[in-house]
């Protein structure tokens, strides 16, 4: 039986959820025709120490969908990472995580 | 290019570093790119040739944009500049020495610039006129993929397995 108190032991948080609660920010990176997928691969690995598998899901997101959710954190994290995306003059944009995207 | 290019990539990691193996025209060649790279960042702000250089970091909010833009921008040029000073010296014509990964980041960045700018003046802004511009035969066009090649084989040359 399940008791008050339980609910109360988290044991495996929930990252998606800690995500919308404390980082109210995505990190977008938009298709453009220039920059060559092994780059834009190599950028993720990089820059968010991604896999590389990741790294190549989300660079094929970016080229099929046009547009793939690169990272999700506060503000100024979110700014760092758009900085360093723009240094390596990848087309990254930020917004707000709100319910309605 | 050289028959012997389909067998010794351009960049290559070896023990101790990066290899550049490059003849010294194809150097001259990037070190007058970067020139004209460095003139095009350091002069008119407002040239239409930059403006895929500083993308739009707060798309919904005019207020935060203008302020990333203000702080940052300056920062984006200071960090391009820094990579073509590391590019000029790490492509000296009678350079042997190898490069480091900073210097093969540096390059990399450098010709991934560039090649943005020519894609902006040969107007490719879409995947079908990216389609295009592999097919066209112009110097430009020869230009524009010959960076290709080589930033392919140097992004190659860092990438993790």
């Amino acid at each position: 039986m399940p008791t008050t108190l339980e609910p109360t032991e988290v044991i495996d948080p929930d990252l998606d959820d800690a995500a919308i609660v404390d980082r109210p920010w995505i990190v977008l990176v938009w298709n453009d025709p220039v920059n060559l997928m092994s780059y834009v691969t190599y950028v993720f690995q990089k820059l968010f120490g991604y896999s590389k598998e990741k790294a190549t899901e989300l660079m094929l997101d970016v080229h099929h969908k046009g547009r793939a959710v690169v990272a999700s954190c506060g503000r100024e994290e979110a700014e760092m990472h758009v900085f360093r995306l723009h240094e390596h003059s990848l087309w990254a944009t930020m917004e707000k995580d709100g319910p309605a995207s | 290019m050289a028959l012997r290019r389909r067998f010794v990539p351009p960049v290559q990691a070896v023990k101790g570093g990066w290899k550049v193996n490059l003849d010294v025209e194809e150097r001259n060649l990037l070190l007058r790119l970067v020139a004209e790279l460095e003139a095009l960042l350091s002069g008119d702000q407002d040239h239409e040739l930059l403006a895929r250089l500083y993308p739009v970091a707060y798309p919904d909010d005019e207020e935060k944009e203008a302020e990333y833009q203000r702080l940052m921008r300056e920062e984006l040029l200071a960090s391009r500049l820094g990579s073509i000073e590391a590019v000029k010296e790490a492509l000296d014509p009678e350079g042997t020495e190898l490069l480091s990964e900073g210097e093969t980041i540096a390059l990399m960045q450098s010709i991934n610039t560039i090649r943005l700018v020519l894609g902006t003046m040969l107007g490719v802004t879409d995947d079908e006129s990216a389609d295009e511009a592999d097919d066209a035969d112009t110097p430009e066009h020869h230009l524009y993929d010959f960076l290709s090649w080589l930033l392919e084989w140097t992004v190659r040359s860092l990438s993790p397995d």
